[in-house]
Protein backbone atom coordinates (compact mmCIF):
# COMPACT_ATOMS: atom_id res chain seq x y z
CA UNK A 1 0.00 0.00 0.00
CA UNK A 2 1.45 3.06 -1.24
CA UNK A 3 0.66 6.41 1.26
CA UNK A 4 -0.30 9.49 -0.56
CA UNK A 5 1.85 12.66 0.93
CA UNK A 6 0.00 15.84 1.89
CA UNK A 7 -0.30 17.23 -1.60
CA UNK A 8 -2.22 20.52 -0.91
CA UNK A 9 -0.47 23.27 -2.44
CA UNK A 10 1.18 21.24 -4.29
CA UNK A 11 0.72 21.35 -8.51
CA UNK A 12 -1.92 19.29 -9.83
CA UNK A 13 0.34 18.00 -12.87
CA UNK A 14 3.15 17.54 -10.32
CA UNK A 15 0.68 15.10 -8.51
CA UNK A 16 -0.57 13.38 -11.56
CA UNK A 17 3.43 12.62 -12.53
CA UNK A 18 4.11 11.24 -9.18
CA UNK A 19 1.05 9.07 -9.44
CA UNK A 20 2.23 7.68 -12.85
CA UNK A 21 5.23 6.61 -11.60
CA UNK A 22 4.51 4.76 -8.39
CA UNK A 23 0.68 3.60 -9.25
CA UNK A 24 -0.75 0.56 -11.42
CA UNK A 25 -3.12 1.66 -14.06
CA UNK A 26 -6.67 -0.10 -14.10
CA UNK A 27 -8.40 -0.14 -16.60
CA UNK A 28 -11.99 0.41 -15.60
CA UNK A 29 -14.84 -1.94 -17.33
CA UNK A 30 -17.54 0.96 -17.51
CA UNK A 31 -18.62 2.81 -20.32
CA UNK A 32 -20.42 5.89 -20.25
CA UNK A 33 -22.77 6.31 -23.69
CA UNK A 34 -24.59 9.97 -24.35
CA UNK A 35 -26.08 11.55 -26.83
CA UNK A 36 -25.07 15.40 -27.16
CA UNK A 37 -27.45 16.22 -30.67
CA UNK A 38 -29.89 14.27 -31.77
CA UNK A 39 -28.08 14.61 -35.53
CA UNK A 40 -25.07 13.05 -34.23
CA UNK A 41 -24.10 9.43 -32.91
CA UNK A 42 -24.40 8.45 -29.74
CA UNK A 43 -20.46 9.21 -27.34
CA UNK A 44 -18.95 7.03 -25.56
CA UNK A 45 -16.43 8.00 -22.62
CA UNK A 46 -13.72 5.92 -21.57
CA UNK A 47 -12.44 6.45 -18.44
CA UNK A 48 -8.32 6.97 -18.68
CA UNK A 49 -6.55 4.05 -16.35
CA UNK A 50 -3.81 6.46 -14.41
CA UNK A 51 -6.67 8.98 -13.88
CA UNK A 52 -8.66 5.82 -12.05
CA UNK A 53 -5.72 4.87 -10.35
CA UNK A 54 -5.16 8.22 -9.24
CA UNK A 55 -8.63 8.38 -8.33
CA UNK A 56 -8.77 5.25 -6.20
CA UNK A 57 -5.50 6.33 -4.39
CA UNK A 58 -7.09 9.72 -2.98
CA UNK A 59 -5.65 12.27 -1.88
CA UNK A 60 -4.55 13.31 -5.79
CA UNK A 61 -7.40 14.77 -7.34
CA UNK A 62 -9.34 18.21 -6.61
CA UNK A 63 -12.73 18.08 -6.05
CA UNK A 64 -14.83 18.36 -9.10
CA UNK A 65 -16.56 21.62 -8.25
CA UNK A 66 -13.01 23.39 -9.37
CA UNK A 67 -13.34 22.13 -13.00
CA UNK A 68 -16.55 23.44 -13.04
CA UNK A 69 -15.16 27.04 -11.89
CA UNK A 70 -12.74 27.07 -14.24
CA UNK A 71 -15.53 25.78 -16.89
CA UNK A 72 -17.51 28.89 -15.84
CA UNK A 73 -14.40 31.22 -16.30
CA UNK A 74 -13.84 29.89 -19.66
CA UNK A 75 -17.32 30.82 -20.31
CA UNK A 76 -16.93 34.07 -20.16
CA UNK A 77 -16.86 36.28 -23.31
CA UNK A 78 -13.74 38.13 -22.55
CA UNK A 79 -12.22 34.80 -21.30
CA UNK A 80 -8.32 35.05 -22.32
CA UNK A 81 -6.62 32.50 -19.83
CA UNK A 82 -7.37 30.99 -16.22
CA UNK A 83 -6.54 32.84 -13.37
CA UNK A 84 -7.90 30.48 -10.95
CA UNK A 85 -5.35 28.07 -11.51
CA UNK A 86 -4.28 27.98 -8.39
CA UNK A 87 -7.68 26.10 -7.42
CA UNK A 88 -6.49 23.04 -9.28
CA UNK A 89 -3.22 23.02 -6.63
CA UNK A 90 -4.52 24.84 -3.41
CA UNK A 91 -8.17 23.14 -2.52
CA UNK A 92 -7.98 20.30 -0.35
CA UNK A 93 -7.99 16.99 -2.65
CA UNK A 94 -10.45 14.52 -2.56
CA UNK A 95 -10.13 11.27 -0.43
CA UNK A 96 -9.92 7.90 -2.25
CA UNK A 97 -13.59 6.17 -3.72
CA UNK A 98 -14.44 3.63 -5.43
CA UNK A 99 -14.45 3.04 -9.05
CA UNK A 100 -18.37 3.98 -9.71
CA UNK A 101 -17.57 7.03 -7.49
CA UNK A 102 -14.81 7.38 -10.07
CA UNK A 103 -17.28 7.52 -13.13
CA UNK A 104 -19.37 9.79 -11.05
CA UNK A 105 -16.76 11.73 -10.83
CA UNK A 106 -15.97 11.68 -14.76
CA UNK A 107 -19.49 12.20 -15.94
CA UNK A 108 -19.87 15.56 -14.13
CA UNK A 109 -15.94 16.44 -14.88
CA UNK A 110 -16.20 15.57 -18.83
CA UNK A 111 -19.44 15.07 -20.03
CA UNK A 112 -21.66 18.18 -21.19
CA UNK A 113 -23.66 19.76 -17.67
CA UNK A 114 -26.86 19.77 -19.71
CA UNK A 115 -26.19 16.09 -20.11
CA UNK A 116 -25.75 15.04 -16.73
CA UNK A 117 -27.80 17.27 -14.97
CA UNK A 118 -31.31 16.35 -17.43
CA UNK A 119 -30.50 12.79 -18.56
CA UNK A 120 -33.70 11.07 -17.09
CA UNK A 121 -35.43 13.43 -18.74
CA UNK A 122 -36.97 13.71 -22.18
CA UNK A 123 -38.18 10.94 -24.38
CA UNK A 124 -35.27 8.41 -23.69
CA UNK A 125 -32.70 8.75 -21.23
CA UNK A 126 -29.16 10.89 -22.45
CA UNK A 127 -27.08 9.41 -20.81
CA UNK A 128 -26.71 5.30 -20.17
CA UNK A 129 -23.51 3.62 -17.80
CA UNK A 130 -22.80 0.00 -19.31
CA UNK A 131 -19.84 -2.21 -18.75
CA UNK A 132 -18.02 -2.54 -21.89
CA UNK A 133 -19.19 -6.07 -22.61
CA UNK A 134 -22.75 -4.62 -23.57
CA UNK A 135 -21.31 -2.13 -26.01
CA UNK A 136 -20.65 -3.23 -29.93
CA UNK A 137 -17.33 -5.75 -29.88
CA UNK A 138 -16.47 -3.95 -34.02
CA UNK A 139 -17.11 -0.62 -34.77
CA UNK A 140 -19.23 -1.78 -37.51
CA UNK A 141 -21.97 1.35 -38.78
CA UNK A 142 -20.37 3.34 -35.52
CA UNK A 143 -21.61 6.33 -36.93
CA UNK A 144 -25.04 5.25 -36.32
CA UNK A 145 -25.19 3.83 -32.97
CA UNK A 146 -27.93 5.16 -30.35
CA UNK A 147 -29.51 4.98 -27.05
CA UNK A 148 -31.63 2.41 -27.74
CA UNK A 149 -35.43 3.60 -27.75
CA UNK A 150 -36.43 0.47 -25.48
CA UNK A 151 -33.66 1.49 -22.78
CA UNK A 152 -36.02 -0.28 -19.41
CA UNK A 153 -34.91 2.66 -16.62
CA UNK A 154 -36.13 0.84 -14.06
CA UNK A 155 -33.74 -2.66 -14.98
CA UNK B 1 7.26 16.97 -2.24
CA UNK B 2 10.48 14.29 -1.28
CA UNK B 3 13.33 14.84 -3.89
CA UNK B 4 12.63 18.46 -5.36
CA UNK B 5 15.42 20.55 -6.93
CA UNK B 6 15.00 24.04 -7.62
CA UNK B 7 16.88 25.41 -10.33
CA UNK B 8 16.71 28.27 -12.93
CA UNK B 9 19.51 26.79 -15.14
CA UNK B 10 21.77 23.40 -15.39
CA UNK B 11 25.11 23.34 -16.55
CA UNK B 12 26.86 20.50 -18.39
CA UNK B 13 30.87 20.59 -18.01
CA UNK B 14 31.45 21.00 -21.63
CA UNK B 15 28.50 21.10 -23.41
CA UNK B 16 27.34 24.74 -21.88
CA UNK B 17 24.38 25.41 -19.96
CA UNK B 18 20.50 25.46 -20.59
CA UNK B 19 17.51 27.49 -18.50
CA UNK B 20 15.41 24.77 -16.86
CA UNK B 21 12.51 26.98 -18.24
CA UNK B 22 13.42 25.40 -21.63
CA UNK B 23 12.46 21.95 -19.61
CA UNK B 24 9.96 22.75 -18.54
CA UNK B 25 7.79 24.72 -21.37
CA UNK B 26 9.49 22.84 -23.93
CA UNK B 27 8.25 19.24 -22.40
CA UNK B 28 4.89 17.66 -23.24
CA UNK B 29 2.05 18.34 -20.78
CA UNK B 30 -0.53 15.85 -22.10
CA UNK B 31 -0.43 12.60 -24.13
CA UNK B 32 -2.11 9.20 -25.12
CA UNK B 33 -1.50 5.86 -26.91
CA UNK B 34 -5.50 5.07 -27.69
CA UNK B 35 -6.28 1.57 -29.07
CA UNK B 36 -8.96 2.48 -31.75
CA UNK B 37 -9.98 -1.27 -32.07
CA UNK B 38 -13.38 -2.69 -30.56
CA UNK B 39 -14.14 -0.76 -27.12
CA UNK B 40 -11.93 1.45 -27.63
CA UNK B 41 -9.19 2.35 -24.79
CA UNK B 42 -6.34 3.92 -23.53
CA UNK B 43 -3.41 2.34 -23.58
CA UNK B 44 -1.31 5.15 -21.53
CA UNK B 45 -1.16 8.52 -20.79
CA UNK B 46 -0.16 11.44 -18.92
CA UNK B 47 -2.38 14.00 -17.88
CA UNK B 48 -5.57 12.89 -19.49
CA UNK B 49 -8.70 12.21 -17.17
CA UNK B 50 -10.52 10.21 -20.13
CA UNK B 51 -11.17 9.62 -23.88
CA UNK B 52 -14.94 10.09 -25.81
CA UNK B 53 -15.36 7.92 -28.68
CA UNK B 54 -17.38 10.50 -30.84
CA UNK B 55 -17.63 8.33 -33.65
CA UNK B 56 -15.93 6.84 -36.76
CA UNK B 57 -12.21 8.12 -36.46
CA UNK B 58 -13.49 11.25 -34.20
CA UNK B 59 -12.16 11.48 -30.51
CA UNK B 60 -11.81 14.04 -27.70
CA UNK B 61 -8.79 14.12 -24.87
CA UNK B 62 -10.32 15.51 -21.48
CA UNK B 63 -7.22 16.55 -19.62
CA UNK B 64 -6.80 16.48 -15.62
CA UNK B 65 -4.61 19.56 -15.51
CA UNK B 66 -6.49 21.89 -17.87
CA UNK B 67 -4.16 23.82 -20.33
CA UNK B 68 -3.98 27.53 -18.99
CA UNK B 69 -4.98 29.28 -22.34
CA UNK B 70 -6.74 27.75 -25.73
CA UNK B 71 -3.01 28.62 -27.58
CA UNK B 72 -1.74 25.58 -26.80
CA UNK B 73 -0.13 23.28 -29.59
CA UNK B 74 -1.71 19.55 -30.36
CA UNK B 75 0.20 17.21 -32.51
CA UNK B 76 -1.24 13.77 -33.41
CA UNK B 77 0.00 10.98 -35.12
CA UNK B 78 -1.77 7.45 -35.84
CA UNK B 79 -0.15 4.09 -36.79
CA UNK B 80 -2.08 0.54 -38.45
CA UNK B 81 -1.65 -2.32 -36.48
CA UNK B 82 1.80 -4.00 -36.79
CA UNK B 83 2.25 -6.71 -39.84
CA UNK B 84 6.01 -6.91 -39.32
CA UNK B 85 6.25 -5.17 -42.48
CA UNK B 86 7.17 -1.35 -42.99
CA UNK B 87 4.75 -0.80 -45.86
CA UNK B 88 0.86 -0.66 -46.22
CA UNK B 89 -1.96 1.17 -47.70
CA UNK B 90 -4.24 1.79 -45.55
CA UNK B 91 -2.15 4.07 -42.73
CA UNK B 92 -4.38 7.17 -41.29
CA UNK B 93 -3.93 10.78 -40.26
CA UNK B 94 -4.71 11.84 -37.24
CA UNK B 95 -4.64 15.50 -36.28
CA UNK B 96 -6.68 17.76 -34.21
CA UNK B 97 -10.42 18.27 -35.35
CA UNK B 98 -11.99 21.95 -37.01
CA UNK B 99 -13.46 22.44 -33.53
CA UNK B 100 -12.05 24.90 -31.42
CA UNK B 101 -9.50 24.00 -28.52
CA UNK B 102 -11.12 24.58 -25.01
CA UNK B 103 -8.58 24.62 -21.65
CA UNK B 104 -9.92 21.00 -20.74
CA UNK B 105 -10.01 19.27 -24.02
CA UNK B 106 -9.59 18.61 -27.24
CA UNK B 107 -10.90 17.47 -30.23
CA UNK B 108 -9.08 14.86 -32.54
CA UNK B 109 -10.15 12.92 -36.06
CA UNK B 110 -8.70 10.20 -37.74
CA UNK B 111 -8.59 9.90 -41.88
CA UNK B 112 -7.63 8.17 -44.75
CA UNK B 113 -4.86 9.93 -47.14
CA UNK B 114 -8.32 10.10 -49.32
CA UNK B 115 -9.46 12.35 -46.68
CA UNK B 116 -12.49 9.67 -45.74
CA UNK B 117 -12.68 9.55 -41.61
CA UNK B 118 -11.61 6.08 -40.08
CA UNK B 119 -10.84 4.15 -37.14
CA UNK B 120 -7.29 4.20 -36.28
CA UNK B 121 -5.89 0.80 -34.28
CA UNK B 122 -3.55 2.78 -32.79
CA UNK B 123 -3.39 7.15 -32.30
CA UNK B 124 -0.75 9.28 -30.89
CA UNK B 125 -1.65 12.95 -29.63
CA UNK B 126 0.52 14.78 -28.09
CA UNK B 127 -0.01 18.23 -26.50
CA UNK B 128 2.35 21.06 -25.32
CA UNK B 129 1.18 24.72 -23.78
CA UNK B 130 0.78 26.00 -20.62
CA UNK B 131 -0.56 24.77 -17.53
CA UNK B 132 -3.53 26.36 -15.86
Amino acid sequence: MINTPSFKGIHLFDRLCWAKERLEPVQSDFRVIYEDDVDECAKILVPDPNFCAAYLQGGILPPVEVYWALADDEAKPDFKRHTRGYLLHETQPIEAGTMEDCIEYLIMKDLPRHIWQTWDTGNKPKMVICRKEQLPQTREWRNAWRISDELNLAA
Amino acid sequence: MAGKIIADQIEHSTAGSLDTSYVVNGSSKAWANIDGTGTIALRDSLNISSLVDDGTGAYDTHFSNSFSNIIYCALGCAKEASTGSRTSDVDRVFHPARLPFTTSACAWLAQRYDGIDADVDEAYPLLFGDLA
